[in-house]
């Protein structure tokens, strides 16, 4: 029975280590040598590489979230520009009313928020907020799914279809707006009025820690909200997973579609909250970069 | 948490995205929106422009129609009195001439009457002289005088 337990204890922990894991190329120090991590394809079978994820320095890349990333920023983008393109005047289309719709609440938000000059920070706004928009829908699709395809279908183990549970995505939109913060700052203050108000006025360096921190935070309060809701997700799979392997299949069946529903139901919320909390943030930073006070 | 180059990754995606949101998707939507906008007030411009008008048109009609409609009865009237004065000349013409014909009537009805009585007493006297000589021719029978003096009266 104690074996029984840690065994189970072991499939557990692998289950969930296991969708934690990022379709990950990159330079192996053991072989000198790219290739994917931890055997994780079929596909590229010359390509696999002895080291694991963790064994790989910095120099490597997840490629699923590269693939998502790309791929939905060109759905979004490539839909609002070919809305735009096909625009005309007169009565519009209902497309068009669509697209129009997201921008003017986007442009609002900015133009409520945003009383400075420059012409950066709607489609700063309008492309952060979209585009975390369409990452974040992916949490919900069902957690099993791209597992699923990519180990049937694909030819390869691993494959996290959620870019905002990868710490380097939200991380690089959140240095953009800091490197934009800090252009603006400079442009506004000057850089020696920008450094005395980082590190002397009025509380010393604690400016400086707060200037990080809230950069930092504006990328781990979105990375830690999705990654939640992501694990969450597993952890249900795994609770009615383990409950159907122990008694009965179909008695599982609805209480882990109820759990699964309501939560991404919920979720939903997260989705689109966290999206517009980021962008709204954007915005409060740029205008307090671009504005004297 | 592993960072590793995957950010280099998305920040150069994210670049090229504000860039095109920046270049080809941001400015051309503001474009078509303030176009629209304008589009909207115009329309509303026009349309109150054109109500006022109707409004000016309306009053400017009814003004019209009242003008007509005084000068139409205010004609009406003159006719009215025209008539009414064509009617009296016309009577007292009628009254005139009927009395200038009936004083001629009488004129030529005393002419021919005078005339009558001329030609008449003209006839008795020559009946009267031709009686007298038949009277001269057979004074004997005075039969015969009465038959002669009874066809003159009865010719009278």
């Amino acid at each position: 029975m104690a074996k029984e337990n840690a065994q189970n204890l072991i499939e557990t922990s692998d289950y969930i280590g296991h969708h934690l894991v990022n379709l990950t190329f990159g330079w192996c120090e053991k072989t000198s040598s790219w290739g994917f991590a931890n055997h994780q394809q079929e596909l590229f079978k010359g390509l696999d590489s002895a080291c694991k994820v963790s064994e790989m320095g910095f120099w490597s890349f997840h490629l699923d979230t590269i693939f998502m990333s790309i791929l939905l920023g060109a759905v979004v983008f490539g839909f609002f520009g070919l809305v735009n393109r096909a625009a005309k005047k007169g009565v519009p289309s209902k497309l068009q009313n669509f697209a129009e719709f997201v921008h003017e609440f986007i442009a609002s938000a900015v133009n409520s928020g945003y009383h400075g000059t420059s012409k950066i920070v709607g489609p700063l706004a309008f492309a952060s907020c979209l585009w975390i928009i369409s990452w974040n829908l992916m949490d919900l699709l069902p957690v099993e799914m791209a597992s699923f395809f990519g180990h049937f279908g694909g030819g390869f183990n691993y494959f996290k279809i959620l870019p905002t549970a990868d710490l380097n995505a939200p991380l690089a939109l959140a240095i953009v707006v800091m490197i934009l913060v800090t252009y603006y700052s400079v442009k506004t203050h000057g850089a020696g009025g920008f450094l005395k108000e980082l590190f002397i006025v009025p509380l010393g360096p604690l400016e400086f820690i707060s200037y990080v921190s809230k950069h930092v935070a504006l990328a781990l309060r979105l990375y830690g909200n999705l990654f939640a809701g992501e694990m969450i997700f597993i952890l249900i799979a795994i609770m009615f997973g383990q409950f159907a392997m122990s008694f009965s299949q179909t008695l599982w069946f609805l209480p882990g579609l109820i759990l699964n529903l309501s939560w991404a139901l919920f979720h939903i919320l997260i989705v689109a909250l966290q999206a517009y909390i980021f962008m709204m943030l954007t915005i409060a930073y740029l205008n307090l970069a671009s504005t004297k006070h | 948490m592993n960072i590793n180059a995957t950010f280099f990754a998305e920040l150069l995606a994210f670049c090229i995205f504000v860039f095109i949101t920046y270049r080809y998707i941001w400015p051309s939507m503001e474009n078509l929106l303030e176009d629209r906008r304008k589009e909207i007030s115009d329309g509303l411009e026009a349309a109150s422009q054109s109500q006022r008008k109707l409004e000016e048109a309306n009053k400017e009609s009814a003004t019209i129609l009242d003008g007509a409609k005084a000068e139409a009865s205010s004609l009406i009237n003159q006719a009215n009195s025209r008539a009414d004065q064509i009617v009296d000349e016309a009577k007292e013409q009628a009254v005139e001439e009927a009395k200038k014909i009936k004083l001629s009537a009488e004129a030529d009805i005393e002419q021919s009457a005078n005339k009558a009585k001329d030609g008449l007493r003209d006839e008795v006297a020559a009946l009267v002289i031709a009686g007298a000589q038949k009277i001269l021719d057979k004074e004997i029978n005075a039969k015969a005088n009465k038959e002669i003096i009874d066809s003159l009266i009865k010719k009278i």
